[in-house]
């Protein structure tokens, strides 16, 4: 296997519901791998079974069946809280929904995924103002969150998904609530981030994010089986 | 340790942030504090209170039995028990109680004992040896008849004539526990009172030189002179004990009461996430906290919550037992005696009560927590995602 | 009786701790069943997240344990008033024999869930939950001793009955009485400060060699030795160290020293105590589950911490029980 492939997903399949009535198969053994540096889009309609694929390579919850390597390490199995650890210092988050958590000042938002690991308050604000510096935030830094713009809270969230220094950045249907200015900034800062190497996989069924350049690889997903286009 | 106190200030902030509901709980869980600490507070006060009375009382009271009523003894006794070896000093006391018809009140009515010192306690000046028609009265006497130094106290004796005693000191606020009611007059004066008969006193105290005999002798006195009772000092302390420990008990398991509808409250706040909570714990779940990382969490909420509401509800109830005198518990302690001191207690609290005060709030308080929290704590980390 | 306020705290509080208890004891029996940390269900998953749930009670068990055994000894101490005979918690606890029992297993149950605890720390930090089983299985034997702690509390507080004249301290630990107590009495100092001082030397020697070499038998002696510097020292308490810090050739009690007259500084020694045996004890523990677990590193790691908390608490439990000897002017000389 080629030694850049970060993820390889393996025949992966989840199930809700096992054994019910309702039991539904979102995902069915679906297979694709993520090189180092690459953007990578699963494309497809609401409702295909494409978020609930991005949480299970980006260890937020364990697949029924299949393999996940992560790294050369099948997380597939692992119990949560060791997930979590590796999804702590693995991957960064972006969600449909900014969900930042109101009240709090940008600064906080931003160092929440920092809390549980301990590091010094040093290193912390050292790396939060950096963050806030590049993403042009730091005039907001003590302010809440709500009364930012929607451009400027797409960047707190950006920036919280980057604050633990990760590998990978996940987003989940990221332009769906922005407009399409909003969207082309977003686009041009994930740019810059691919840039600087950062490896990026993008759930949409937004044209203008799958078609733009920096895209290496398109999977289509469609009642949860995926195909690579 | 950084990720405790990190932790921490987030629990703090996020306590804040829903003002409203936390201070709801914080004013329960402190009302119902205060309430619980204030009865504890109070009776183990009048316990001490009793305590040190009576660690300056007789080892041995001899008294006599009379158709199983404490009757009057004869002084011919004290040559009796005064034989007996181990025996020091043997003395007479004379009191008794009158009933005043226009206060409704009973006072405790002493005749002026051989050996009182001038004491702090005690406002005005100390009658001479032969002196009579004064008294020295307690506060509660003093405010019932509305009376002051050099003012005149009239009595009803045994035949129904007016006794007027001039009074020549009042006794001071801070001794009322021990001489609220008291009245104390001179013994010709006591003998007109209640017409007391000729070589007779209200009982005996008998002084024993070595503590641990104190059991034997009282076996002694019972042996030599069937018809008296004799009473130790560590038995009046066992009695007093068992009182004010079942008194701050029963006041306890009412409020028992209380402390369940304060956990039903607890439980249902808890329980009751709101939509907001449950998405925030999403959203840190989605960020990469851990299902433990969000139960201490919960720990330092639920911990700041106790602490606070804790520490405020014994303060308050200091405050209102050794301040405010137990203002609200006034109506239940008023049947106690009719002249009710309104006393400044003497503030004694120790770790004990605080440990039994723990006991009874936080612990069923944390206990009515930990399932709704687990509960949150494991929201799927994917939830914010699913939308 | 009943209506003490300390006595209702205790009910309320072993009654709480029971049910809760109750509740994983169920949530256990269903690990026992089921788990299978291989599999992908629906079933595991829960079980998994439940697992949670049992360690959170379990730290807050833990916690409850350590209140309980202090307002415990408090509450007996504070009722001697109404004993004849009785003068501090030693005498109250005769007024009705099974007074003994309750303290003891209070003990017993504050070592348990230390260790307990120790377990699931290792648990925790590996990745295939190896010891999953193990603690549910503990869960299942702690339910019926911490109940059997609660109904004979119950019991006692009941049968107290203030017409009984009991023996106190005085008397019992005397050398003069019969039964445990007082054997542990009559053991001269002379000989109970060797043994005491032949134990502990023991206890930092193997703690030492298991510090620094990888054996599996330093880290069980250890582990051995820790206990039975547990137990010597109690008794050595009751022999000889309380004597000190009373300045009473004859006064033997466990209990006084927990005193305000005393400074409150039984706290301090009977909680280093306590640590140092459930920290050493965690060391041999681990050794023997080494084997079930994939991380030895983890292991190695969790080993070295254990063991060297159990050296500290040691030596500071030594520095408070030696203090006084040291530096009082009072000697047992000549006793």
């Amino acid at each position: 296997m080629n030694s850049d492939i970060l993820i390889s997903v393996q025949k992966v399949s989840k199930c809700f519901n096992r054994g019910r009535p309702n039991e539904i198969w979102p995902v069915r053994e679906a297979s694709l791998y993520v090189k180092k540096g690459e953007v990578v889009v699963l494309k497809g309609p609401s409702g295909s079974g494409k978020t609930t694929l991005l949480g299970l390579i980006g260890c937020m919850s364990r697949p029924t069946s299949g393999r996940i390597i992560l790294k050369g390490q099948d997380v597939a199995k692992l119990p949560e809280r060791f997930l979590t650890e590796i999804r702590r210092k693995t991957f960064g988050f972006i969600f449909q929904q900014f969900n930042l958590i109101k009240g709090i000042s940008v600064r906080e938002n931003i160092l929440l995924p920092l809390y549980p690991t301990g590091m010094s308050f040093g290193q912390m604000s050292e790396r939060v103002e950096e963050l806030m510096e590049t993403l042009s935030l730091s005039h907001r830094a003590g302010f809440p969150v709500e009364i930012l713009s929607g451009g400027e809270q797409q960047r707190v969230a950006i920036a919280r998904a980057l604050i633990n220094n990760p590998d990978i950045l996940m987003a989940d249907e990221p332009t769906a609530h922005l407009d399409s200015k909003l969207s082309m900034n977003l686009l041009e800062t994930l740019g810059l981030l691919k840039s600087r190497g950062m490896t990026i996989v993008i759930a949409t069924h937004d044209p203008l994010v799958f078609e733009t350049e920096m895209v290496d690889r398109v999977y289509e997903v469609r009642d949860g089986r995926v195909r690579e286009r | 340790m950084i990720k405790h106190l990190k932790i921490l200030e987030f629990a703090l902030s996020s306590l804040l942030r829903r003002k409203l509901k936390n201070l709801a709980i914080v004013s329960v869980f402190t009302t119902v504090t205060m309430v619980i600490a204030s009865i504890l507070f109070l009776t183990h006060s009048f316990k001490k209170e009793a305590l040190l009375i009576l660690q300056g009382s007789p080892e041995l009271i001899v008294q006599r039995i009379q158709a199983g009523r404490h009757a009057l003894i004869p002084l011919s006794y004290v040559d009796a028990i005064k034989g007996l070896p181990g025996v020091g000093d043997v003395r007479p006391r004379y009191w008794g109680y009158y009933y005043d018809p226009l206060t409704g009140a009973n006072f405790t009515v002493i005749a002026y004992p051989e050996g009182i010192r001038k004491t702090e306690i005690i406002e005005g000046s100390l009658p001479g040896a032969n002196e009579h028609g004064y008294c020295l009265i307690g506060s509660g006497v003093a405010d019932a008849r509305f009376l002051q130094i050099g003012d005149e106290l009239f009595l009803q004796d045994i035949k129904g004539r007016v006794l007027s005693l001039k009074v020549r000191g009042i006794f001071k606020k801070s001794s009322q526990i021990l001489t609220n009611d008291l009245v104390i007059i001179s013994r010709p004066d006591f003998d007109r009172l209640f017409g007391f008969p000729e070589g007779h006193a209200t009982d005996l105290t008998v002084q024993v030189y070595n503590p641990t005999e104190i059991q034997n002798i009282a076996g002694k006195v019972k042996k030599l002179l069937p018809d008296t009772r004799p009473i130790t000092r560590s038995e009046i302390l066992r009695t007093y004990d068992s009182l004010f420990n079942w008194r701050g008990g029963m006041l306890l398991a009412l409020f028992a009461s209380s402390v369940l509808a304060f956990v039903i409250l607890a439980w249902d706040k808890a329980t009751g996430l709101s939509a907001e909570e449950r998405q925030e714990i999403g959203i840190l779940k989605a960020i990469g906290w851990e299902t433990s990382d969000v139960l201490t969490l919960k720990f330092w909420e639920g911990a700041s919550i106790s602490l606070i509401s804790f520490l405020t509800g014994i303060i308050l109830a200091y405050i209102h037992v050794f301040y405010f005198s137990a203002v609200l518990f006034e109506p239940a302690l008023k049947g106690w005696s009719v002249l009710f001191p309104d006393f400044r207690l003497r503030p004694y609290v120790d770790l004990y009560q605080c440990f039994v005060l723990f006991m009874v709030t936080v612990v069923p308080y944390t206990a009515s927590t930990i399932i709704p929290s687990w509960k949150a704590a494991i929201t799927d980390p994917d939830s914010v995602m699913r939308g | 009786m009943i209506f003490h306020p300390g006595i209702i705290a205790l009910f309320l509080g072993s009654a709480v701790v029971v049910l809760m208890l109750l509740y994983i004891s169920l949530l256990s029996v269903r690990v026992l069943r089921y788990w299978d940390i291989r599999s992908s269900s629906e079933l595991q998953l829960s079980l998994e997240r439940k697992t949670y749930l049992t360690s959170t009670i379990m730290n807050y068990i833990l916690g409850y344990q350590i209140v309980s055994a202090l307002l415990f000894i408090y509450t007996v101490d504070s009722l001697h008033t109404e004993f004849v005979g009785a003068m501090c918690a030693t005498g109250v606890l005769n007024a009705n024999p099974v007074g003994w029992y309750v303290l003891y297993l209070k003990v017993l149950n504050l070592l348990l869930s230390g260790l307990w605890i120790g377990i699931n720390i290792l648990d925790q930090r590996s990745p295939e939950y190896p010891l999953t089983r193990l603690k549910s299985a503990l869960v299942l034997i702690l339910l019926p001793l911490i109940a059997a702690e609660g109904y004979l509390e119950v019991r006692y507080f009941l049968g107290l009955d203030p017409a009984v004249i009991t023996s106190c301290c005085g008397s019992m630990f005397s050398a003069q009485g019969k039964g445990l107590a007082s054997s542990l009495t009559a053991i001269p100092v002379k000989k109970a400060e060797a043994g005491f001082a032949l134990v502990w030397t023991l206890f930092f020697i193997s703690g030492t060699l298991s510090l620094k070499y990888k054996v599996s038998s330093f880290k069980y002696v250890f582990s051995i030795i820790s206990v039975l510097a547990f137990v010597v020292s109690l008794a050595s308490v009751v022999s000889f160290i309380s004597l000190y810090f009373y300045e009473l050739p004859t006064h033997h009690c466990p209990f006084d020293i927990l005193q305000a007259d005393f400074n409150y500084v039984g706290y301090p020694l009977y909680i280093s105590l306590f640590l140092c045996t459930i920290t050493s004890m965690l060391t041999g523990i681990y050794e023997a589950l080494r084997r079930k677990v994939e991380r030895k590193d983890v292991v190695d790691r969790l080993q070295r911490k254990t063991t060297l908390s159990g050296l500290v608490f040691g030596l500071l439990f030594l520095i408070i029980s030696l203090w006084p000897m040291v530096f009082s002017s009072f000697t047992l000389q000549g006793y």
